[in-house]
């Protein structure tokens, strides 16, 4: 997902880019300009066609949709200055994780990464509130949790570990 | 030049006094710059630094280039509405001296006081805080300096406000309404200037009031813990306020384009239809878009969620299909010269419209996921306030001492440097916080892991070229007002 996200923006500011190096190089044009309304309809109704598909497309299945039947996995992670404290210190894989996030003082970030530090999922940890998130790991190893949301001189150095066993699966 | 347009362009009400809020907005611009290069070579482990003083750098950091892009914004929205509508001269320096002793209450609470709870001061961080991390004096201080300078902009928008009444009538018709929703022909419809002050005007107001309200409750909570404040509905208004802040920072800065354009190209910014439609877009967008930093609170309603996705998308429509769009018209065809600050208008439009691209996308919710709190957030808003807004607002300095300068005439090769050091160097630097977010490093953080020093190093020399053409293009602000002052 990161790496999609990086090449597709970058190919878009490119291209915003570009067209703005041949404004200013068309500033010594001798060509009339010709149709511009037209061409800004054509601008306004192209960004209100591809957001509307973009829009439908990754909402259509809502992505924080937690599941309420089925083989859930419930982990319970609770955040304090500055500690994660889970009740598991193993998770299946191959199963929907569901994990229940709140706090015991400021707001937090749960963040996971897996051993390559990429970040696979997150959600904020509220005071009073209990934010859920879902996940199914598809590796084995050693995942690290990871403080996302600014909580203080330890918000850097808020991270826990659980690992993801294949033997837990069934 | 058109020489119309330019005999248009010879009024300069209250020129001192925001000649003298660029200058310090240039000031602080250049020394949060620095403060930006010490965190990121600390990061990249270049320097060694205590988490505790990073912290209370990034706060000074994050509230010192908000507040500054706030007040340029302003600086500028002032000097071309004077030319439309009698402003107060006394309500002016009100707000100014309201906003520095502003920033004389936050500096002290960070850099003395050792307050460290960034500028988006998200409850209850100050007050849990407080007595351990820092005294409870200086969180208090924080919160008083915050509340100072929004009085100070409550005024301004209050004088900016009676004047528009006072001229069209109604904050409606100083928007335009009555072209596109009643029956007044375009040649009616007010200068784009006060189209958008209108704009900014009401949703600035709005965004100061809500500010204001979450901190007189984090402040009575400070002194009070018995006060209980939801954390939900304290961050709602905290990034409602912080949010519609930094856009009317940069909605007031694309003023100087609308005015300073023409000058170059010859041909009045109009205010057709779809600009007053633009901006009443713009108005509305900029009130509702806000739950889009909230996309990670699964506790918030759905639909705000999705509210925020979509709004997020819509706000670039205005943005590249009316602000970038008319900009790129007018420049067509317009052989004009040029120099130091229509280069730097220019290059400060483009960099707020290509920095929304990284923005919008993360506004997605399938996106947001795995970027939120990434590097790739200060990642997309230092392209549209280090080169959108501050690239304006030192357009708008250049051209306020043009003729004071010994590049006078067109684009002379100091000019030609410092455009350069400045493009390039913010576009490395900020692609380094793009990258680092692609690698899930998380924003905020005092100490990295030594697998993201590469970018951090990268950065962190990017950055210092920065600040060495924004050094130089303020002291060549400050010569050309030494020379003014001379002649």
């Amino acid at each position: 997902m990161q790496n999609v996200t990086l090449i597709i923006s970058l190919v878009l500011m490119l291209a915003v880019g570009l067209v703005f190096f041949r404004a200013v190089r068309a500033v010594d044009s001798d060509t009339p300009l010709t149709d511009v309304e037209t061409k800004r309809s054509r601008l306004i109704w192209g960004m209100m066609i591809v957001g509307v598909i973009v829009t439908l497309g990754s909402l259509r299945d809502w992505p924080h949709a937690i599941p309420t039947s089925g083989d859930i996995v419930q982990v319970n992670a609770t955040g304090g200055l500055w500690y994660w404290e889970i009740d598991t210190t193993e998770v299946p894989l191959g199963k929907t994780v569901v994990f229940n996030l709140t706090t015991t003082d400021v707001n937090h970030g749960f963040g996971v990464v897996d051993e390559e530090g990429t970040l696979l999922l997150q959600t904020q940890a509220m005071p009073g509130y209990t934010n859920k998130v879902k996940y199914v790991f598809d590796k084995p190893g050693e995942y690290r949790v990871i403080c996302m949301e600014f909580c203080g001189i330890g918000h850097h150095a808020m991270v826990n570990e659980f690992e993801v066993l294949a033997e837990l699966e069934g | 030049m058109s020489d119309t347009v330019s005999k248009q362009a010879v009024i300069e009400p209250h020129a001192t006094a925001v000649k003298l809020t660029m200058l310090i907005s240039g000031a602080v611009f250049a020394l949060m710059m620095l403060i930006g290069v010490i965190m990121r070579a600390s990061q990249g482990g270049l320097i060694d630094m205590n988490p505790a003083f990073f912290y209370q750098l990034l706060t000074v950091h994050g509230t010192g280039m908000v507040g500054t892009a706030g007040f340029s914004g302003a600086g500028i929205m002032w000097y071309f509405l004077g030319r439309h509508v009698p402003l107060s001269k006394n309500m002016y320096y009100a707000f100014m001296v309201l906003f520095l002793l502003g920033v004389v209450c936050i500096l002290s609470s960070t850099m003395i006081g050792g307050f460290g709870g960034m500028w988006t001061f998200l409850f209850p961080l100050p007050a849990a805080q407080a007595g351990a991390a820092w005294p409870v004096w200086a969180a208090a201080t924080f919160m008083l300096g915050y509340v100072l300078i929004g009085v100070g902009f409550l005024l301004y928008y209050l004088a900016v406000g009676l004047a528009l009444i006072r001229k069209y009538g109604g904050l409606g018709r100083a928007l335009g309404w009555h072209i596109v929703f009643g029956r007044a022909e375009a040649d009616d419809a007010p200068p784009p200037t006060v189209i958008a002050a209108a704009a900014v005007t009401v949703f600035n107001t709005l965004g100061t009031v809500v500010g204001a309200a979450v901190l007189i409750a984090s402040l009575i909570n400070l002194y009070q813990p018995g006060f209980e404040v939801d954390a939900l509905l304290a961050k709602n208004m905290t990034y409602f306020f912080g949010h519609v802040f930094i856009n009317a920072a940069l909605y007031m800065a694309v003023i100087a384009v609308y005015e300073l354009l023409p000058e170059y190209t010859g041909r009045p910014w109009k205010s057709s239809k779809p600009f007053i439609l633009a901006w009443s877009a713009i108005l509305l967008f900029v009130l509702a878009v806000y739950p889009h930093h909230l996309m990670q609170d699964m506790v918030m309603p759905a639909w705000m969620i999705v509210m925020g996705q979509i709004v997020s998308y819509l706000s670039g429509v205005p943005l590249l299909a009316v602000t970038a769009f008319s900009m790129m018209v007018y420049m067509y065809g317009a052989k004009f010269k040029w120099d130091l600050a229509s280069s730097l208008l220019v290059l400060g439009v483009a960099g707020w419209t290509i920095g929304a691209v990284p923005a919008i996308i993360d506004g997605m919710v399938v996106v947001n996921k795995v970027m939120h709190n990434t590097q790739w957030v200060p990642g997309h808003f230092h392209i549209y306030l280090l080169v959108g807004q501050v690239g304006m607002s030192f357009g708008f300095m250049a051209w306020l001492v043009k003729d004071k300068t010994r590049s006078s005439e067109g684009l002379g090769g100091l000019d030609k440097v410092l455009l350069t050091s400045f493009a390039a160097g913010s576009a490395a630097f900020t692609l380094m916080f793009l990258v680092s977010g692609a690698l899930s490093v998380p924003r905020r953080w005092a100490i990295h892991w030594p697998e993201w020093f590469v970018q951090d190093r990268i950065a962190t020399v990017a950055a210092l070229v920065v600040v060495l053409s924004v050094l130089t293009m303020l002291i060549r602000y400050a010569t050309g007002l030494a020379r003014s002052n001379e002649t």
